[in-house]
């Protein structure tokens, strides 16, 4: 049989009224455990695993697709609606979603990530389907130079979400990249930055930084405005929906942000975090409303958003193909796709196509049922800014310590979390950006290990960093990024001075 | 979601009833890993196969279990419901971590499942056996690259044990730590290092494909099932096996460690657990009593040297 | 909202004062840069083929901390950051108190007394300050967490009398 057929097959088997229903309960429960701050995709399935044992063999893997779609996509509503993203990949959703929240388009923002991750999840699976070998032949092909160029990009181009001042993002950065030496340096196994405190070994952990600094930093922020903003938020200003401008500046963020992060997804080291700083700074540099970055412009929610989503069925091609489990979702399905009796690995394709088949088709069932489920929801969502504040944010930081006290219930973790939440939370005092501290968290560590890896195998030879075509194109993108505004800036500074003085008039 | 609700409160009412000993099992790691899902299944078959009525796992991750460990040892003392779930991961960390809580604070009970450390090449490498391997670690040790899990892991341990054989000095491999067996996995396919090193298990299915050429195996003979020879048959007298086992609290009476292993025997002798060994891929290597606790002894004293001898301890 | 900052118009001529709360940044980040610099002095640089050791990226991080001190001090001397609006400080110490009450209860009363303290303390801070009715909100609330994700969904989470009273 073909691919087509055995896909159609599958879809045939997916598509039966019981199994849809499976669909929708996994995608409902995805959600529904995602959406809560704190608990990240990793959490939500292996929370829900255990849900499916009790289903026949393709009942359990729709539900099991369903729930890995809904957690991460659940993540992107707190974002938007609260700036209290739960996860790393919905760090940047937060930048530009909660701006539009809070000018009452919320409604707007939800419905460009929910369209985007499903448009950028279908054409995903299909990658997944028809394209799966030559992706992971490319993504095989990234050594730890590559990775190191890769990273030398992503932290030229984080300067996109610096916010208004260059001095504040950079700090910003820094501190994180301080915080990212903490724990036991990997290479040579000696602890940096622990002072003796076992606890420290293993580093600071992404999802307690993030939850710390956004959840509970925004609702001290909050807290402190005291009886200056009003009990409730209005929640809809203008339509619900999106409109037909929202459409017109959405559907080319969608498509971008599937393009990169479908193959960062199937990367051993990349992830849907960085996948969502790419698309973020990429829409920032094509968008013809650059100035309505950092005040809730719709491409920065959709861009990521479908970034994020390309990631997560992009994880599944080194997952299927190589039985290589590249983040601590996938790490989780593995250990889900075994009590099916799916061995993921080179010869999964061969030895057990109906399998393989049947979790592609269920993906694009979940994905399409994930759109069923989110649309209508969206205006209830948005209802959830009138919950009076007081009830609303003791609830946030109810669900963000549970996550953490979930993941690991000691005293320590919670004491970092109430550190770096009041760090979160002079940070917005004096103006300084959040985000920039989690992505110098993700991406330090990682660009100082694979430089460390790269230089080892060659021993010494720096040279070797520049001589990988790949690496070579990796870095002349990221030093245009950085040349490219120079250059406009030095040419165009008159005319935008005086576009200044016109505003000011 | 109103039966959701009304589902979970009728499963909790049917974890109920309290049989024999209640026991309550530290994962000394984060849900999902090796030593969760070891914990977990014991949970599963304890409470399955009546052997205990009550099983609850919490997870106390951190420093290669360490923080678990220390935890453990300074709660439960004289407490026989209390069980720790470990490795010879732990061994390690320990050492490097300089942890003041060793395993000789703990009453350990069994080694419970076992898996080697297999020594791999890419497909198209010129080293067809661990002779090759060798002859190309005494000619020019930098110039072999190994790709395995972090410095001081089993992984590295094994490592340099091979090379401290070979009379190669220890310090002086080029060992390249990856953060997960998947990102080590990638490196090897794509021929970014020599050879890789690291459980079995993460080779399996490549080896299979015969994408990677699996050269040895770290166990003391043959193992069924594996296509592969020892590294003593390569002429390194190197054995590492990375076990898992379950240990009780320190200060018992003779009674209570009794009475627990008898517990655990039952467990690993249920059709329970041999199902979950084999949906898990699991190789069974119980061993308890005197004999483990003297493996154990042997297992820290030759760990102890090498991680002295490769400079991670001092 | 109000968040425009001031200083994005490059025409602030000296007119503003030294900012002195802002001011304390940047010694705060020389001592971070001091505390990272000497951590990374103790680590021993072993024998390595990557020529990068352990020491070289936290070295990096802070020489770079450093100069961001300096460059803070200054525009804090200029007054360069952004207006900041009076905090009300009463609600941030209740809140503050509820994350701290948590984490001291957890152990000792379980994750429902505890995360129900948080609850009311946050309200509290925001205003419901009737402690005797969102307390007992608060437990009840968290207790039926405690069954979804503790039992339901096998998160280990700290039984305390509460609990144990039911399981």
């Amino acid at each position: 049989m073909g691919t087509f057929e055995f896909l159609l097959q599958g879809i045939l088997i997916a598509a039966q009224p019981m199994n849809l229903l499976y669909a929708l309960i996994g995608v409902t429960l995805g959600t529904a455990v995602g959406v809560l701050p704190g608990i990240g995709p990793a959490l939500t399935v292996a929370l829900l695993l255990p849900v499916t044992y009790k289903l026949d063999p393709a009942g359990s893997l729709i539900m099991f697709a369903g729930i890995y779609y809904g957690g991460m996509y659940g993540g992107s509503t707190t974002s938007i609606l609260l700036n209290t993203p739960g996860e790393s990949a919905s760090v940047v959703t937060a930048l530009e979603g909660n701006k539009m929240a809070r000018a009452g388009r919320g409604g707007p923002a939800l419905a460009t990530a929910a369209i985007g991750s499903f448009v950028a999840g279908l054409i995903a699976t299909l990658g997944l389907a028809f394209i799966a070998p030559f992706v992971v032949k490319f993504a095989l092909s990234f050594g730890p130079r590559e990775y190191f160029a890769l990273m030398v990009l992503a932290f030229v181009t984080v300067s996109a979400a610096f916010g208004d001042s260059t001095l504040r993002g950079l700090t910003a950065l820094f501190v994180g990249l301080g915080l990212a030496i903490i724990g036991i340096d990997q290479q040579t196994g000696q602890a940096r930055l622990s002072f003796g405190i076992p606890d420290l070994l293993d580093g600071i952990e992404v999802t307690t930084l993030a939850v710390a600094m956004f959840a509970i930093g925004e609702t001290l922020f909050v807290a402190c405005q005291g009886d200056r903003i009003p009990d409730k938020v209005e929640a809809v200003k203008g339509s619900v929906w999106m409109s037909a401008q929202d459409w017109a500046r959405s559907w080319k963020p969608w498509l971008r942000g599937t393009f990169i992060g479908f193959p960062i997804g199937a990367m051993p080291a990349g992830g849907a975090d960085i996948a969502s700083f790419l698309s973020y700074s990429t829409e920032k540099q094509f968008s013809r409303h650059k100035e309505e970055f950092g005040k809730g412009a719709i491409e920065g929610v959709a861009g990521p958003e479908a970034a994020n989503n390309a990631s997560a069925a992009g994880t599944l091609v080194p997952l299927l193909s190589l039985g290589l489990p590249t983040t601590a979702t996938a790490a989780i399905m593995l250990a889900g796709f075994q009590q099916y009796g799916l061995q993921p690995g080179p010869l999964l394709f061969a030895t057990n196509p109906q399998l393989v088949w049947g979790l592609i088709a269920s993906l694009l069932i979940a994905n399409f049922m994930l759109l069923v489920l989110n649309l209508p929801l969206i205006g209830l969502w948005v209802k959830l800014l009138t919950i009076p504040k007081p009830w609303l944010y003791a609830g946030i930081l109810l669900f963000a310590t549970l996550g953490t006290i979930g993941a690991n219930p000691s005293v320590f973790e919670l004491g970092m979390l109430l550190v770096f939440g009041l760090l979160g939370f002079a940070m917005r005092i004096f103006g300084y950006p959040i985000a920039p501290v989690v992505v110098g968290l993700i991406l330090g560590p990682m660009a100082e290990q694979q430089l460390r890896r790269a230089l080892a195998i060659s021993q010494g030879d720096v040279t070797t960093l520049f001589m990988s075509p790949i690496a070579a194109v990796l870095f002349a993108l990221a030093f245009l990024a950085v040349a490219v505004p120079l250059v406009l800036r030095a040419r165009g500074k008159g005319e935008v001075l005086s576009q200044f003085a016109a505003n000011e008039d | 979601m109103k039966h959701f609700f009304l589902a979970s409160l009728i499963a909790g009412a049917m974890a109920l009833p309290a049989l024999a000993a209640d026991y309550t099992i530290i994962a000394p790691a984060g849900p999902g890993g090796g030593w969760d899902q070891t914990a977990r299944s014991i949970q599963t078959v304890l409470q399955d196969e009546k052997i205990s009525g009550s099983v609850q796992v919490v997870n106390v991750p951190g420093a290669g279990g360490t923080i678990g460990l220390a935890q453990f040892a300074s709660q439960n003392s004289g407490n026989p419901n209390a069980l720790i779930v470990g490795g010879y991961v732990m061994v390690g960390a320990i050492l490097t971590n300089q942890s003041p809580v060793s395993l000789k604070d703990v009453t350990p009970i069994a080694r419970l499942t076992g898996e080697y450390e297999a020594i791999v090449v890419p497909a198209a490498s010129p080293i067809q056996n661990m002779e090759d391997l060798i002859k190309a670690l005494k000619a020019d040790p930098g110039a072999v690259s190994w790709a395995g899990g972090s410095a001081g892991g089993t992984d590295h341990i094994t490592a340099g044990l091979i090379a401290k054989a070979a009379g190669v000095d220890p310090t002086k491999i080029n060992y390249v730590a990856y953060a997960g067996g998947g990102e080590a996995l990638a490196a090897i396919l794509g021929n970014q290092v020599t050879a890789g090193i690291s459980g079995y298990g993460e080779f399996e299915a490549q080896v299979k494909a015969g994408t990677l050429r699996l050269i040895a195996i770290s166990s003391a003979e043959r193992v069924e099932g594996i296509d592969a020879p020892t590294i003593k048959e390569g002429g390194l007298d190197v054995v590492v096996q990375n076990w898992r086992m379950i240990a009780a609290a320190p200060g018992l009476s003779a009674e209570q460690v009794t009475a627990i292993n008898a517990d655990i025997e039952k467990m690993v002798n249920s059709e329970g657990w041999k199902t979950i060994l084999k949906t898990k891929g699991w190789q069974n290597t119980y061993l308890a009593g005197d004999a483990f606790k003297a493996q154990l002894d042997e297992d820290v004293a030759a760990t102890e040297s090498i991680l002295k001898d490769i400079g991670l301890v001092k | 909202m109000s968040e425009v900052p001031s200083s994005h118009v490059p025409s602030s001529h000296g007119k503003r004062r030294p900012d002195r709360a802002a001011l304390a940044i940047a010694p705060v980040l020389f001592i971070l840069a001091g505390i990272i610099w000497w951590d990374a002095g103790r680590l021993a640089e072993m024998s390595n083929y990557s020529r990068i050791g352990p020491a070289t990226v936290p070295h990096v991080v802070a020489i770079g901390l450093a100069l961001l001190a300096i460059w803070t001090g200054f525009e804090a001397w200029r007054g360069d950051f952004p207006e900041r609006e009076p905090i009300e400080v009463q609600p941030v110490v209740m809140i503050v108190a509820g994350l701290a009450g948590q984490m001291l209860l957890l152990k000792a009363a379980g994750f429902s007394i505890a995360t129900g303290v948080l609850f009311a303390l946050t309200a509290f801070g925001f205003g419901r300050r009737k402690l005797w009715i969102s307390l007992p909100i608060g437990i009840v609330f968290s207790f039926v967490v405690y069954i979804i994700f503790g039992r339901f969904l096998q998160l280990s989470l700290p039984a305390g009398p509460l609990e144990h009273l039911f399981f």
